[in-house]
């Protein structure tokens, strides 16, 4: 999802302009989710032709605003990053590259006052619908924030809390939404891969390093999706992947089944604090391959020993700039004096999201220090397909 | 031979009468308990399980007699169709397409009650709601069972009489 944004960014800086003019419809733009299928060499089995919006989004809005947003040029549609709706304020859209438009009878306006606004009604459908008619069952959602649709698409929401004993404990009105519309990039980690595969066609223990928003998730799930899947030309046969997927963004599962393709012998472990998450796949689902988000505790750290010790490779990510500032990191600290770690990718978004900065090969366990990459050479960018990364020191 | 084949059928005509009368007064207080074993089971589902509603009122559905099944079958079946209706619309759309369910308008009522809160809010405050129709169920049960005994009998002997006397002034 980043990373197309990355590659709409690089490839059409003509789009943009158009488009910020005020009080003009969105501009016309190339339809990018042709170019990502034609990346895509396994796309999940709910893939067809349809726009996401009309496929999965549609059913779930309120049947006064719905036509609102079907009936918007198909290009606009795949460009569509979020919809927003809040309670008594107009209808909001914000389109990749684009930022923040307003939805009117006529199309994408600039300005709020033309726009439809959103009535307690369309709320109370909406919230219905997301929670099939059963707010009851969306408690825990409600203290996580949002919750995931078929297709992988979050709906973010707030209003009034109602709190126990400190905590959020649900909302009593809800009055704004924010529907995320995820795209999978299939193809993401085509640049990186070739990079973390050994002799034997073991994954190398990986650590993807970046701030927030530059890809991390989005390079995580293909690296699932192509790892259990199998890569014929890397000589990668497909191999049972375990996904701890604790903020349920890798997977987006929805009732346990994850809603984008993370591959044919993946198991999803989701909504489970990581370092439980991970002793429990490893010990129940015996992966050959251990992916998980966001390394942060000290729990987490040791829980990745424990699988790295076990023989399961760790393909894992972690907030920071640099591979120093991650080792730096007290929690993680243990890691990189371990040598966990065989390889790190660093992302940044220095031309937009998803692009990699640099592989490096980290020394040998024993070591346990970093070893820099040749300095002078550049990262380029993730984007449709192109290659990416700079040489990996030997 | 003709008039006593008409008396006949005259005399069985009034007694089916009063036979279908007494049906819906047998019927009433066994639908009213099976939507109560129904409503228990919802509880069960929502407050222990969490359940979506919709697979909830499936699951219910399999374990109930036919007749309330199918109500709760139909429910769920909307809701899974058109996921942006509002389940309260869609359980008073199912309420007032059933017919001949031998419920009077006041279980009715009991329901459409219930259905206005279904699914809107928390577990603890729809397990409330529930107990609240049982009670009321209960209590209409009660009364249907009540019913029952004086009037099952009276409106099968009312129908061959009134049959009985048809026969005598007619022929």
């Amino acid at each position: 999802m980043t990373v197309s944004r990355a590659a709409r960014q690089a490839g059409e800086p003509a789009g943009r302009s158009r488009g910020a003019a005020p009080g003009l419809f969105a501009a016309p733009a190339v339809d990018d989710a042709l170019a990502f299928r034609t990346i895509a060499s396994h796309r999940a089995c709910t893939c067809g032709d349809e726009d996401p919006i009309d496929r999965d989004i549609a059913p779930f809005l309120p049947p006064r605003l719905r036509p609102l947003i079907t009936q918007l040029p198909q290009e606009q549609k795949a460009r569509l990053v979020e919809l927003r709706l809040r309670v008594g304020r107009p209808l909001a859209a914000v389109l990749r590259g684009d930022g923040q438009w307003f939805i009117s009878a006529q199309g994408l306006v600039r300005h709020p006052a033309a726009a439809e606004s959103v009535t307690a009604d369309d709320g109370a459908r909406l919230l219905a619908a997301v929670s099939r008619s059963s707010v009851y069952a969306l408690e825990d959602a409600f203290r996580q924030g949002y919750v995931t649709l078929p297709g992988g698409h979050r709906v973010g929401f707030c209003g009034e809390a109602a709190v126990e004993a400190g905590d959020l404990r649900t909302w009593r009105h809800v009055a704004s939404f924010n529907i995320r519309i995820a795209r999978a990039v299939p193809g993401a980690a085509d640049a990186v891969l070739p990079r973390l595969v050994a002799a034997g066609g073991r994954i190398r223990h990986t650590l993807v390093v970046s701030p927030p928003a530059c890809g991390k998730t989005t390079l995580l799930r293909d690296l699932a999706r192509q790892i259990s899947w199998g890569v014929p030309s890397l000589g990668l046969a497909g191999q049972a992947v375990a996904i701890v997927d604790e903020r349920s963004e890798i997977a987006a599962c929805r009732d346990g089944i994850p809603q984008h393709d993370v591959g044919p012998c993946t198991d999803v472990c989701d909504r489970c604090p990581k370092a439980p998450g991970m002793l429990l796949m490893i010990r129940a689902m015996a992966p050959r391959v251990l992916v998980t988000d966001e390394l942060g505790t000290p729990a987490d750290a040791a829980a990745v020993l424990e699988a790295v010790h076990a023989g399961v490779s760790v393909v894992a990510s972690a907030h920071g700039a640099s591979w120093e500032e991650v080792a730096r990191r007290p929690a993680l600290a243990p890691l990189v004096q371990n040598g966990a770690f065989e390889r790190a990718v660093i992302l940044s978004r220095r031309r937009g999201p998803g692009t990699v900065e640099a592989i490096l090969d980290l020394a040998p366990r024993a070591g346990g220090s970093a070893r820099r990459p040749p300095s002078g050479s550049t990262g380029r960018q993730v984007g449709q397909g192109t290659v990416i990364n700079q040489p990996v020191g030997q | 031979m003709a008039s006593q084949l008409g008396a006949a059928l005259v005399l069985a005509t009034a007694g089916l009468l009063g036979a279908v009368v007494a049906r819906t007064y047998q019927e009433r207080p066994r639908v009213l308990r099976a939507l109560q074993a129904a409503l228990t089971m919802l509880a069960t589902e929502i407050s222990y399980a969490a359940t979506p509603l919709p697979e909830a009122l499936r699951r219910v559905a399999r374990h109930t007699p036919a007749a309330v099944a199918a109500f709760f079958e139909e429910v769920s079946r909307e809701l899974e169709q058109n996921p942006g209706a509002p389940a309260g619309e869609v359980w008073r759309r199912a309420v007032a397409a059933r017919r001949g369910w031998c419920l009077t308008a006041e279980d009715e009522a009991v329901l459409l009650d219930l259905g206005g809160y279904l699914g809107r809010s928390s577990a603890a405050d729809q397990e409330r709601h529930l107990r609240l129709a049982l009670a009321q169920l209960g209590r209409l049960q009660a009364e249907a069972e009540a019913q029952r005994d004086t009037q099952v009998r009276l409106w099968r002997y009312l129908g061959l009489c009134v049959g009985g006397c048809l026969v005598l002034l007619l022929y």
